[in-house]
């Protein structure tokens, strides 16, 4: 009995690298940080090695053969792994903008502490998009929230900052307990936290259908606020504009995949027919909760709430921080599908929102350490300061509203595609409504930008060459996934299994 | 079994009884000592239920460790003290809303807990649970067990940083 469990811990052990990289660079960084307390780049550096392994890992995880490990607490599959290089990418683009940002490094705050809680972070985003069992949902969304709440007040002596951290504490705190609830009543029906054996106990269909959905309420709680879904973002403006700008870009990004992730988990093994079904089917339900609609509802929700009140804001951090709710509301349509093309839906707009949403981050932060301000007013005539900025910004903004020729119009076109397939032709109109009602709110920063403040002779601004070249890199993949988008597509629909079997 | 009754409702009804003294109290102090019968009576409702590791768990952890932290950070904190904390009245909208909406929360929860078919397994002979804990906690639960440490850790290097001086 103790050999076999052995050889299953080595087996598990072997296809659990890339998250042991990460807790091996934790230690790394908590070791570094404490011998040269002196050196400041020093655990930007550790972070970013331990990263890149970690990257190597993944890489090299076969693909074929996906499993569970740790006695079915986790899953080996190729969604896991997608979603977990989005996450590391994003690790990795934040570790790089938080060398170029002002704030942070203000008054000689020591770093350590920084890098090593955004590694914890990254590391419960990798167990939640793997996670299959409850026990293992909940503790992986407790890592990567308390990690992120000391990140929201990591500079804790601004009060907006401290504040923005004590409110995300206090609705993370109310959420989780809602979550944790719900999980207790599902394990009082159905005797079991492993999502396949829930799926089994659901399939009997003899469960009482208003206990189910009163836990499925509180569970969603829990997740909805993870993606900050409407009715449960009432936390993202506040700590959003209050956070550092690097963790606030992190938070809408990585925090946000792990979420759908496990959303999409969650739906599949829990709620649908295991048998692998023709791409463009529906998944069969077994339940009887209607989680299309359920779901279709909240994104019509989440997208029109984020586009109605950014369009008021006159601050840049929390304009974005409600383009980022309406852009979880496109994501949440395709989730509503309910298919494999919906799901390659939400995996190919993630990738292409990691890219643009980090890039008008670095964009605000870079503005932010000139001029001291993020509100959309001060923007005027800054294209002329710095055009490279200035293009680069616009890039992204157009992208983020969905136009040709970027990545993020190839999002958007897959995204309404999965979901005009499946015949929801009344959300897809809804969300090109949205899209539509997008584009002034991102337009009055570019108008802000170039064409108001042309009189004002302002002196130019020139930016760090590393700071550009990070712009660049991010400004020249949203133009180029845009026309070249094939492999994205390709990778994200091999990327759609999940493990479903034993 | 009817004495288990009897001592069930005994439990449930301290610990309901010293929940709202928690949160209707207007002194803080009295909140924090109303507390300790809450905890305490969940202590007691996991004996009921054999469950000997958790119940001295409890006690252990949130009536020695947590709750003695909540006294000591209340009893330092002068401004604190003294303070009577708004649990009152700031309006009847609110008052009735909120009223209203525990209704149909506690209606709701009732009518779960007495429909819903509920997955009941036999008791297992009663025998103390600490051996088969710490064994699936180093088996099936390890990945868990793990994971808890990095979240341990995390959270005592946010807690030293919030706390960490500014240096001049």
């Amino acid at each position: 009995m103790i050999e076999q469990f052995l050889t299953e811990l080595q087996k598990s052990l072997s296809l659990f690298k890339p998250e042991s990289a990460l807790v091996i660079t934790f230690l790394m960084t908590l070791a570094g940080d404490l011998i040269f307390r002196k050196s400041e780049k020093l655990t930007a550096n550790i972070t970013l090695i331990g990263f890149v392994v970690t990257g190597f890992f993944l890489f090299n995880e076969c693909n074929d053969g996906s499993t569970t490990i740790f006695s079915g607490m986790l899953a080996v599959d190729s969604f896991a792994k997608f979603f977990k290089i989005i996450i590391l990418l994003s690790s990795i683009i934040v570790v790089i903008m938080s060398l170029f940002s002002k704030e942070l490094f203000d008054g000689k705050r020591p770093m350590g502490e920084y890098y090593m809680l955004i590694t914890s972070a990254t590391f419960g985003m990798f167990l939640l998009s793997s996670a299959t069992n409850m026990i293992m949902i909940y503790l992986s969304i407790e890592i990567m929230s308390i990690s992120s709440y000391i990140l929201a007040g990591y500079t804790k002596e601004i009060n907006r900052a401290s504040e923005a951290s004590l409110k995300y504490v206090i609705f993370g705190a109310v959420s989780s307990g809602l979550m944790i609830y719900g999980i207790s009543l599902l394990f009082g029906m159905t005797g079991s936290l492993n999502l396949l054996e829930i799926n089994q106990v659901l399939a009997t269909g003899d469960l009482n259908i208003v206990t189910l959905t009163f836990s499925m309420i509180l569970i969603m709680a829990g997740i909805g606020y993870k993606i900050s879904a409407v009715p449960f973002h009432f936390w993202t403006p506040d700590v959003y504009e209050g956070a550092p700008v690097t963790i606030t870009a992190y938070l809408s990004v990585a925090s946000k995949a792990a979420g759908f992730a496990v959303l999409i988990r969650f739906l599949r093994l829990g709620f649908t027919n295991l048998e692998t079904a023709p791409e463009s089917e529906t998944w069969a339900m077994i339940s009887n909760l209607d989680w299309q609609f359920i779901i279709a509802v909240l994104s019509v929700l989440t997208m029109t709430v984020g586009n109605l009140v950014a369009l008021w804001q006159t601050n840049a951090k929390r304009m974005l921080a409600y383009s980022s709710i309406a852009h979880a509301g496109y994501i949440l349509m395709a989730v509503a599908v309910m298919n494999d093309i919906g799901t390659a839906a939400v995996m190919i707009y993630f990738f292409v929102y990691m890219i643009m949403n980090l890039g008008a981050f670095f964009a605000v932060m870079l503005i932010s350490n000139e001029i001291d301000s993020d509100e959309i007013e001060d923007y005027t005539g800054f294209g002329y300061r710095s055009p490279v900025l200035g293009i680069a910004l616009v890039i992204f903004l157009i992208s983020l509203t969905g136009l040709p020729p970027t990545a993020g119009f190839i999002g958007k076109y897959f995204v309404f595609g999965a979901v005009i397939d499946s015949g929801l032709i009344w959300l897809a109109v809804v969300g090109i409504l949205n899209s539509v009602v997008s584009l002034y709110y991102y337009m009055k920063i570019v108008r802000n930008m170039f064409v108001r403040g042309v009189e004002l002779e302002q002196k130019d601004v020139h930016f760090s060459p590393g700071a550009i070249m990070v712009l660049v890199a991010l400004a020249i993949p949203t133009l180029v996934f845009g026309i070249y988008f094939q492999q994205i597509v390709e990778w994200a629909k091999n990327s759609v299994q999940m493990f479903v079997s034993n | 079994m009817e004495i288990l009754d009897a001592v069930f409702y005994l439990f449930a009804l301290m610990i309901v009884g010293s929940a709202s003294v928690v949160v209707f109290s207007k002194n803080i102090m009295y909140s924090a000592f109303a507390l300790l019968f809450t905890l305490f009576g969940v202590a007691g409702l996991y004996v009921l239920l054999n469950a000997d590791f958790l119940a001295v768990t409890q006690i252990m952890i949130y009536i020695g460790g947590i709750l003695i932290l909540i006294i000591f950070g209340v009893m330092m904190t002068n401004k604190i003290r003294g303070v009577d904390i708004k649990t009152g009245v700031s309006g009847k909208v609110q008052v009735y809303s909120a009223g209203a909406a525990v209704l149909v929360l506690g209606i709701t929860m009732i009518s779960i807990f007495n429909n819903t078919e509920w997955l009941i397994k036999d008791a297992p002979a009663l025998d103390a649970t600490i051996k088969p804990i710490g064994r699936l906690l180093l088996t099936d639960y390890l990945i868990a067990f793990e994971a808890a440490s990095v979240l341990l850790l995390a959270a005592i290097i946010g807690a030293a940083m919030i706390a960490r001086r500014k240096k001049a």
